[in-house]
């Protein structure tokens, strides 16, 4: 009766603690961090053997990785941001960076035969300098370019004939099926080339400036998880080519991560983003066995601990400030 | 974002480049009334262009039947269906605010199709048909509004179909060009016609979805989009054929019904057609009047221009050729002696005609069309070359020639 009777009382001490409490219960359970991404550290160990670029490949069961939350992409115009949130882990081996990707998509769009089919993709973006400033994380900026390096679906899948997508086709005879007949392709589009992997290694100075680089050297390969995508790349720290990012052990770098669902028509900048997370390549072993123990729990439960702190301030201060 | 001017709405707009830089503007004249739907200029186009793998749903020229046919299907209902959604009820025209050269049809009062747009996440209002849609270039082939027992006459037939030709419009202000993010659809300076850098294009398919006109298309197997490319080969005049003159693309030279005339126009810094009385477009469009752009409510200029069919219902046809059709059509079914003689140019050269000269010659008929006493001349249209040289001659009387009643070969 008299703890219903404070809470009459004091209704905006209560208020305060029941939304502070509602709010960190809410993370806690949809598993959310809508705003530290920025502080966010994946660390890339030094893997035991050679991880590949198989997604299924046992080692990624053992390390823990990080959650980064996405928001659709507001640089140039807000659209995307249909994917929520991706799980990243990374890993080097003898010299080369390995990064896993996965996150959930219920549909499975690795066919861009129709003209309203797009493909589901991820991107990994990193400066392209580490000494020039840090760059925009939309596409980059004119004295500090960003190398991205994007894996698709339909890449994945390779490049096919429409004649060989429908084996029922019927087609009287292509006279002429050499590469001049392939427009894109006689007129060196790299995104036309049969052959090149499922990623592409790009760099971006600007919107709409996006550019194949000269030389593909990341390697990279998605196959489907029981509920979305999990895609790893693959490249070596220092390809000795300019405008590659170059990565070395005990150091770190910025790095973006960006994730199209096709079935929503997101290509181009349509697109869900996230904000930079702090790449850390340590010089130290991975610790593995311990099973993956992905960091965002901790750090949701921190934020719901902070927020419940800060909502029970606030109370506090609504309640003293009644009292007056 | 700049303002430009549009002469087929009477008024400025927004669009996302300016104009000015310019030269000349690819251009033709259709006229519909004479097609049978032979689609030679289809296949012309095709055989030339299109027959590889990927390219299988691709016709960058096509003739539909209209009302119900459309390739893709049902693209300018939609595209209507979408602006009338975006601007209920009050897309229409106002005929009377007039300008003989700079509204020549009145000024449209509705949207285009970059007004509906919000300008950021879409440049102009549009939709990417499905493959389904790009199944059948002349699907409802023949299909006409009613079966009249009675039979139908002019001026409006009761039960109508007609054939449209449509190539790209090669516009003033493509929405493919205003839509690519790469900027990888652009305009050529030298004649205005749109290419889609093919090195460049992503395949993200803007161009397709904001062309209003669906003529933007996706090609799966280089993942990249293609367009008619407007024959610039021989437009540039690198065919062999021509020595170096500029030369009609494959769809415009291979008309067997004589429907097209293509050709290259002058153009201003403000993006307008600049005065060049004799030549023969210029004359069509701007003089006589009687070729109207397709669907100009839409708002990107477009630069083919057609001969409306004398026989469709006017409501219909002003939908889809703006308020100048009744001129048009009367100024076509009783046309001056100059109309007649320019009309004599279709399909008689595949070289480009930059300029054409009459010469008079006798009254050889006097006739009544639609109650009107008419006279008709055999007057002589001659078409001068990019150089000024003569390139073809042509009267209007078809010439006469009786052949003996034997020959010493034996020909047919």
């Amino acid at each position: 009766m008299n703890v219903l009777k404070l809470i009459l009382q004091h209704r905006r001490l209560s208020a305060g603690l029941a939304i502070a409490v509602v709010t960190a219960a809410l993370l806690q359970v949809t598993n959310t961090n809508p705003a530290v991404s920025q502080t966010l550290a994946l660390t890339a160990y030094e893997a035991p053997s050679d991880p590949g670029v198989d997604p299924e490949a046992g080692i990624w069961k053992d390390i823990s990785g990080v959650n980064v939350p996405l928001s659709a992409q507001a640089g140039s115009y807000v659209a995307g941001g249909s994917v929520k949130m991706v799980k990243a882990q990374a890993l080097h081996f003898d010299g080369k960076l390995f990064v896993r990707v996965s996150w959930a998509d219920a549909t499975d769009d690795s066919s861009t035969t129709k003209v309203q089919d797009f493909a589901d993709a991820v991107a990994l973006e990193f400066p392209q300098s580490a000494t020039a400033a840090v760059p925009s994380i939309c596409m980059g900026q004119a004295d500090s370019a960003v190398n991205i390096w994007q894996w698709r679906a339909d890449s994945n899948n390779g490049v096919r004939d429409p004649n060989v997508a429908y084996t029922n086709a019927l087609v009287d005879m292509y006279p002429s099926t050499e590469a001049l007949f392939y427009t894109a392709r006689a007129a060196n589009n790299p995104f036309a080339q049969l052959d090149r992997g499922a990623v592409q290694s790009l760099y971006s100075k600007a919107f709409g400036e996006l550019h194949t680089l000269d030389f593909q050297e990341v390697q990279g390969l998605g196959t489907r998880t029981g509920d979305g995508w999990a895609v790893v790349f693959e490249r070596k720290f220092d390809t000795g080519r300019a405008g590659h990012a170059l990565f070395a052990p005990s150091t770190n770098m910025d790095m973006a991560f960006a994730v199209w669902d096709g079935s929503q028509d997101e290509r181009n900048g349509k697109k869900a983003v996230s904000q930079f997370v702090n790449l850390s390549i340590a010089a130290a072993p991975a610790v593995t066995g311990g099973g993956d123990q992905t960091r965002t729990i901790i750090f949701a439960a921190g934020l719901g601990i902070g927020l419940v702190l800060i909502g029970g301030g606030l109370a506090i201060y609504g309640y003293r400030e009644n009292g007056d | 974002m700049p303002d430009v001017y549009n002469w087929q709405l009477g008024r400025n707009m927004d669009y996302r480049f300016e104009t000015g830089k310019q030269q000349r503007q690819f251009a033709a004249v259709f006229n519909i009334n004479r097609c049978i739907a032979c689609q030679t200029c289809t296949m012309a186009c095709k055989s030339t262009w299109t027959f590889s793998p990927g390219q299988e749903l691709m016709w960058w020229n096509n003739v539909e039947t209209k009302p119900y046919g459309g390739y893709p299907q049902h693209w300018d209902t939609k595209i209507l269906d979408l602006q009338e959604q975006a601007n209920p009820g009050k897309q229409t025209w106002d005929p009377n605010k007039k300008d003989a050269k700079s509204a020549p049809y009145g000024t449209f009062e509705g949207k285009t199709i970059f007004e509906t747009a919000d300008g950021v996440n879409q440049m102009a209002t549009g939709y990417i048909p499905s493959e389904e849609e790009w199944k059948a270039p002349n699907i409802f082939e023949d299909a006409a509004t009613k079966y009249s027992k009675e039979g139908v006459s002019l001026p409006e037939h009761s039960g109508w179909f007609f054939y449209l030709q449509r190539i790209c419009n090669h516009c003033t202000y493509p929405a493919c060009v205003a839509a690519c993010p790469r900027n990888a659809a652009y305009k050529r300076e030298e004649d205005g016609i749109v290419l889609i850098d093919q090195n460049r294009c992503r395949g993200y398919r803007k161009c397709v979805e904001a062309c209003p006109y669906k003529k933007s298309m996706y090609r799966p197997s280089t993942r990249t989009s293609e367009k008619c490319i407007g024959c610039y080969p021989r437009v540039e005049g690198s065919d062999p054929l021509t020595h170096g003159l500029p030369m009609e693309t494959r769809c415009m030279t291979a008309c067997i019904g004589k429907i097209r005339l293509q050709g290259l126009v002058k153009v201003g810094a403000d993006g307008q057609w600049l005065e060049d009385r004799q030549n023969p477009l210029y004359y069509l469009v701007h003089v006589a009047k009687i070729a109207l752009p397709l669907y100009p409510q839409f708002g990107t200029q477009p630069n083919v221009y057609y001969i409306p069919p004398r026989w469709v219902p006017r409501n219909y046809l002003e939908q889809m050729f703006g308020p100048g059709v009744q001129s048009a059509i009367d100024a076509y079914t009783n046309p001056s002696r100059e109309t007649l003689a320019v009309l004599q140019l279709f399909r008689a050269t595949q070289e480009i005609v930059f300029s054409y000269k009459v010469e008079p010659g006798p009254k050889t008929m006097e006739l009544t069309v639609a109650g009107q006493k008419r006279e008709l001349f055999n007057d002589t249209v001659v078409g001068y070359d990019s150089n000024g040289k003569e390139i073809v001659r042509v009267s209007v009387d078809e010439p006469l020639i009786e052949r003996p009643d034997r020959f010493t070969l034996n020909t047919i």
